[in-house]
């Protein structure tokens, strides 16, 4: 019979081999988890109590309206509902998933979104996790973060806490200059004010969105905001400015400073063959 | 020959490995040692029906197998080119394709691995590409075969997983043993019915309407969710109650023709088992390094 495993044990050879003696000897007798955390980031998550429960995803496709691109003044509205239902459907879904699976939230939640002139997609893929061993809680309350485990960790070692995805979207028209006006500036240094005022524009209804999803999930505010923008590919006339990130709240009564130990690097090993140095 | 007797005898007087210097470090002082690079391919052809040949209004309902779901146009007959019935459907013989070409070229890279007495096989790397034009791919399985340092002892069947190095010692220090690498693929064909049609070219949702809200595209969401809980669902039956992490999940989609797509997702990950207790690590200390 092996030696019982032990893993405190200070010698890794003997970790190693009573590990692998027992996983030979032994049957798996938990439930099956499936995740797609790194070891890395399954330790940090177990550190600070929390496990992971099941790969979780979430999908949708909405329509937008054909010719929606071409002519117009101001925001694309079909285009940004279209962005904004699609966001939210994929949301719900993953959100769904996590709690059949007796899950509290998902981290590390990859986004994946593509605008089609007559269609918008989001994918949404993460992991549901929970503290160990806890109960189940209503779809309404399992958050989604796009957080790392390792950030989930961090920001829960702060005193804060994740409650889920705030998205905001707007696709703008960039008005048309008259032929006058092309003309005029065609030999000029000239700044296309319809470009950047459009970009502007949907900079502000994009982030406005955000920000009034970040409120309505009861956050106080927005973390590791990701940015999308600049013309519409297949729309030579339209600008789009998408943004998201993991709303946050204090869990506690006041945050926990994390005061971190300064390190210095004594193994530059790239300075002995650095050319440079020969300079 | 068969493809595992081609190694000679060179093997026997000096080791191979795909490890990095760190790795080969770290195998060290887990007490193993690399005993040779090993490696596994397979070339499949996947029947015709696999490559997008099979035309639309063939069969309009599908052998029903796995996930299929039909949907029916409801304007009536308006021409012959209106798409009056659409359908999804599980593509079993792509899945079946893809799940033989993986169990071979791994079984060949286990088999080399076993004739080096070897007890597991580290760092693997898999990969697929098109070979000989459409319909064939190449299946390629690559690793470094390991034992114990000082003993001749070797199960039957090594195990296998894309660790390496730290980051598989960390796992064993969590409390997990490799078993084996876990791979799964689902395939869904959409054959869109007009109401999909319309919407993916941006019609409204009632015909020839000019809506213009925005509506969700229920045929190929429906689709993509399936082909997720497929894979997912296909990995899960080869986990017996263990644990799979680090799972790599990837959904493609190709459209042949206009509201013809087919959705294929590839799974991969990491099956190991729990050899101990769960002992939490204290919380880490954050650092910022100086530079």
């Amino acid at each position: 019979m092996s030696a019982p495993f032990d893993p405190t044990a200070s010698d890794a050879r003997e970790l190693v081999r009573t590990a692998l003696a027992s996983g030979a000897a032994e049957r798996a007798t938990g439930a099956a988890t499936t995740s797609d955390l790194s070891i890395d980031e399954e330790l940090n998550l177990h550190a600070i109590g929390w496990e992971s429960v099941e790969l979780v995803t979430g999908y949708s496709m909405f329509s937008t309206p054909v010719g929606l691109w071409s002519w117009g003044q101001g925001e694309i509205v079909a285009a940004a509902q279209a962005h904004a239902n699609a966001f939210r459907m994929a949301a719900a879904r993953i959100s769904d998933e996590a709690a059949a699976a007796g899950a509290h939230g998902v981290v590390g939640v990859h986004v994946e979104r593509a605008v089609h002139p007559s269609y918008t997609e989001v994918s949404l893929i993460g992991t549901a996790v929970r503290p160990i061993g806890a109960g189940r809680v209503p779809a309404t309350r399992v958050f989604a973060s796009d957080l790392s485990a390792r950030d989930f960790a961090r920001l829960a070692a702060s005193g804060w806490e994740p409650l889920g995805l705030a998205v905001g979207a707007s696709f703008v028209y960039a008005p048309r200059r008259t032929m006058g006006a092309v003309l005029q500036q065609q030999s000029q240094n000239v700044e296309l004010a319809n470009y950047t005022e459009a970009i502007y524009s949907a900079r502000e209804l994009a982030m406005e969105r955000m920000q009034r999803a970040a409120i309505d999930l009861k956050g106080t505010g927005v973390v590791e905001v990701k940015i999308v923008e600049g013309p519409m590919a297949f729309a030579s006339h339209a600008v789009g400015f998408a943004m998201w990130g993991t709303v946050v709240r204090l869990a506690g009564s006041s945050h926990q400073n994390v005061e971190p130990t300064m390190v210095v690097s004594l193994d530059d090993a790239a300075l002995a063959f650095d050319a440079a140095t020969l300079e | 020959m068969s493809v595992a007797d081609q190694s000679g005898d060179a093997r026997s007087e000096s080791f191979t490995s795909g490890l990095s210097v760190s790795d080969f470090a770290a195998v060290l002082a887990m007490g193993l040692e690399p005993v040779g690079l090993v490696q596994g391919f397979c070339a499949m052809q996947s029947s015709s029906y696999a490559v997008g040949s099979l035309q639309r209004n063939l069969s309009p309902y599908r052998e029903a197998r796995g996930y299929v779901e039909n949907y029916q146009c409801p304007h009536g007959m308006v021409a012959g080119e209106h798409r009056m019935w659409g359908q999804n459907y599980e593509q079993y013989w792509v899945e079946e394709t893809w799940n033989q070409g993986f169990a071979s070229a791994s079984a060949r890279m286990l088999d080399e691995a076993t004739r080096l007495g070897a007890v597991g096989v580290m760092g693997v790397v898999d990969t697929q590409s098109t070979l000989a034009g459409a319909g064939v791919t190449e299946f390629h399985f690559r690793g470094t075969a390991v034992r114990l340092a000082g003993t001749d002892s070797a199960p039957s069947t090594p195990w296998t997983t894309y660790l390496s190095g730290q980051r598989l010692l960390k796992a064993f220090e969590a409390g997990f043993a490799p078993v084996s690498i876990v791979t799964a693929v689902a395939s869904v064909r959409v054959w869109a019915y007009c109401i999909t049609e319309y919407l993916l070219g941006g019609g409204g949702i009632s015909a020839w309407s000019q809506d213009a809200s925005t509506v969700e595209i229920d045929q190929v969401v429906r689709a993509q969710s399936q082909a997720r809980a497929l894979v997912r669902a296909s990995a899960r039956a080869q986990l017996h109650g263990d644990v799979l992490q680090g799972v790599d999940l990837i959904a493609t989609q190709h459209e042949y023709e206009h509201g013809d797509i087919e959705i294929q997702c590839l799974l991969r990950g990491n099956r190991a088992r729990r050899v101990g207790d769960f002992v939490p690590l204290r919380a880490p200390d954050a650092t910022v390094r100086l530079s």
